[in-house]
C-alpha cells in the first residue's frame, strides 16, 4: 500500500467526471474500492462501464474530479502512469494477446520489458501461472491456436505476471462460447478467494451473486445503486436497477 | 537461336554496363522511397494534427502528379532555377520521392490495421508508446507491409525504364538496348535480352518478398 492510501482504499473515485466531446460518459462518480475487494460493475450498454474501467488505468483521462491508485493520483501522473499500470492487470472482452508472440512470451514480455525481472525468472513464473490457468501444455503454441476460452486464461496469467495489486476485468466472457465462460468464471473465482482486489464488468449475474463482495449498478455515468449482491437483487431501491434485474433474470 | 547468342555474346560489355546503370538507379531510389516513405509514414501516424497534415500533403502531392510530369519538372524545373542537377539525380530523385508516396501510405495502413486492442493490452502492462511501437506494433505491421511493398519495388524497377527513355539517362539497360538495335536492328533479339536484364530484377525481388512473408509470418 501506497502511505497516502486512506487507510484500506485501493482505488477512490472523488467526484470524476469524462466526457467524449459533448456526451457526458462519467458523471460525478465516487467509489471507494477497498483492498482486496471483488466488485462488479453492472449496467445497460452504453452506461459508461468500460470507461469506468479504462480510467482507473489511465487509458482515458479524466476531465475533472480525481481517481487514486493506491494513494497515487492516476489523474495527475504524468510518466509515473506507467508505473502505476504495472501494478494493475486488464483482461479485455476481446483477449487482445499478442498473436506475433507464443503463449509464454505473451506472458514475460510484460515483466521483463517493464519490471526488468530476468528472462529466466519471468520464464519460470509463466510455467506457474499456466499451470494456475490450468493450461501449462500450451506454453510454446500461438494465440490463434488456442480456443477462446484458453486465450482469456492466458489473458488473465499475463496480467497476473506483472503482480498486480489490481485486476481489471471488461466483460471477460462476453465473447465466449457458453461452454467456455465457466472455466474463465472459475480462475476469476480463485483470484478473488485469494483476495485479488477486483473490478470486474460484467452480465454474469450468478458469477456477482455468488463471488463479488458489491455490485455497482451504473446507468448514463451515474452510480445508481450499490451494496451487496444480495441486496441488490432482492430489493434494488431504483427503478432502473429493478428493471436492469428483472431483465437478466429472466432471459 | 544462334542470333540470339551472337547479339549477346557481341555485346555483353554494353548489356552489363547498361544493366549496372540500371541496378544504381533503382538502388538509388530504392533508398529515397524507403527512407523518405517511412518518415511521411511517421509524420502520419504521430498524434500531431500539423505533422498529420504535412504528411497528407505529401502523399497526395506526389500520387497524383504523373510520373513523367513529376520528371520533367523537377529537371527543368531544378535547371531553370540555375540548380545543376544531373539526369541520373533528378531521375532518381523523381522516382524515388514519387515511390515514397506508396511506400509511406502501405507502412500507414500497415500500423492501423494493428487493432487498438493491441495497443490497450500493450499500454495496460505499463508499456510506454515507444515500447509499444517497438514490441507490439511494428512487428505486426511489418507482416502486413511487406507483400504491398514488394508490389511498390517491382513497379518502381520497371517504371526506372520510362525515366531513362524520357530523360535520355546516361546508358541505362534501356537505353542502352535501343542504341545497340539502331546499329544491328535486331531489334527482337536485343529486347530480348533487355527484358531478361529486368527479370533479373523484378524476380529476384518477387522472391525475397515471399521468403520475407513466409519467414515473418506468424508461426503456429
Ligand atoms: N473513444 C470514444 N470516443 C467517443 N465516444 C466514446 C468512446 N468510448 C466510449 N464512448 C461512448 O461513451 C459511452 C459509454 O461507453 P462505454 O464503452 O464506457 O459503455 P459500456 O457501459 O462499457 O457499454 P457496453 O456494455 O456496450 O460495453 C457510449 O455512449 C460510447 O459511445
Ligand atoms: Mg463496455
Amino acid at each position: 500500500m501506497g502511505e497516502n492510501a486512506v487507510a484500506g482504499n485501493l482505488v477512490e473515485f472523488d467526484h470524476v467526471k469524462k466526457s467524449f466531446g459533448p456526451n457526458l460518459v462519467l458523471d460525478d462518480i465516487n467509489l471507494n474500492i477497498r483492498n482486496g475487494e471483488a466488485i462488479v460493475v453492472a449496467g445497460p450498454s452504453g452506461s459508461g462501464k468500460s470507461t469506468m474501467l479504462r480510467c482507473i488505468n489511465g487509458l482515458e483521462t479524466i476531465d475533472s474530479g480525481d481517481l487514486r491508485f493506491d494513494g497515487k493520483s492516476v489523474a495527475k501522473a504524468g510518466k509515473a502512469i506507467y508505473e502505476l499500470r504495472g501494478d494493475m492487470g486488464m483482461v479485455f472482452q476481446s483477449f487482445n494477446l499478442f498473436p506475433h508472440k507464443t503463449v509464454l512470451q505473451n506472458i514475460t514480455l510484460g515483466p521483463t520489458e517493464v519490471k526488468g525481472v530476468s528472462e529466466k525468472d519471468s520464464k519460470e513464473r509463466a510455467v506457474k501461472l499456466l499451470e494456475r490457468v490450468g493450461i501449462p501444455e500450451k506454453a510454446d503454441s500461438y494465440p490463434a491456436d488456442l480456443s477462446g476460452g484458453q486465450q482469456q486464461r492466458v489473458a488473465i496469467a499475463r496480467a497476473l505476471a506483472m503482480e498486480p495489486k489490481l485486476m481489471l476485468f471488461d466483460e471477460p466472457t462476453s465473447a465466449l462460447d457458453p461452454e467456455m465462460i465457466r472455466e474463465v468464471l472459475d480462475v476469476m473465482r480463485d483470484l478473488a478467494e485469494e483476495g485479488m482486489t477486483m473490478v470486474v464488468v460484467t452480465h454474469e449475474m450468478g458469477f456477482a451473486r455468488e463471488v463479488c463482495d458489491r455490485i455497482v449498478f451504473i446507468d448514463e455515468g451515474k452510480i445508481v445503486e450499490e451494496g451487496p449482491p444480495e441486496e441488490f437483487f432482492k430489493n434494488a431501491q431504483s427503478q432502473r436497477a429493478k428493471d436492469f434485474v428483472d431483465k437478466i433474470l429472466h432471459h | 537461336m544462334g542470333e540470339l547468342w551472337e547479339v549477346l555474346t557481341r555485346h555483353f560489355p554494353e548489356f552489363r554496363a547498361g544493366f549496372l546503370v540500371t541496378c544504381t538507379f533503382v538502388a538509388v531510389s530504392f533508398l529515397i522511397a524507403m527512407v523518405v516513405g517511412t518518415f511521411v509514414a511517421a509524420l502520419r501516424v504521430m498524434p500531431v494534427r500539423i505533422l498529420q497534415r504535412i504528411g497528407t500533403f505529401y502523399v497526395e502531392t506526389f500520387r497524383n502528379i504523373p510520373l513523367l510530369v513529376l520528371l520533367f519538372l523537377s529537371f527543368a524545373g531544378l535547371r531553370r532555377a540555375g540548380i545543376e542537377i544531373g539526369r541520373f539525380t533528378a531521375g532518381a530523385g523523381s522516382l524515388g520521392l514519387y515511390t515514397a508516396a506508396y511506400v509511406a501510405e502501405a507502412i500507414r495502413s500497415g500500423v492501423f490495421a494493428v487493432g487498438q486492442g493491441q495497443i490497450d493490452a500493450s499500454l495496460s502492462l505499463g508499456f510506454t508508446y515507444p515500447q509499444t511501437l517497438r514490441r507490439v506494433v511494428l512487428p505486426q505491421a511489418v507482416r502486413t507491409v511487406i507483400p504491398p511493398l514488394g508490389n511498390l519495388i517491382i513497379a518502381m524497377i520497371k517504371n526506372s525504364a520510362i525515366i531513362g527513355v524520357a530523360l535520355g539517362l546516361a546508358n541505362d539497360l534501356l537505353k542502352t538496348a535501343r542504341i545497340i538495335n539502331s546499329n544491328t536492328l535486331q531489334t527482337t533479339e536485343v529486347f530480348f535480352w533487355a527484358a531478361v536484364g529486368y527479370l533479373l530484377l523484378t524476380i529476384p525481388a518477387t522472391f525475397t518478398v515471399r521468403y520475407l512473408e513466409k519467414k515473418l509470418a506468424i508461426k503456429r
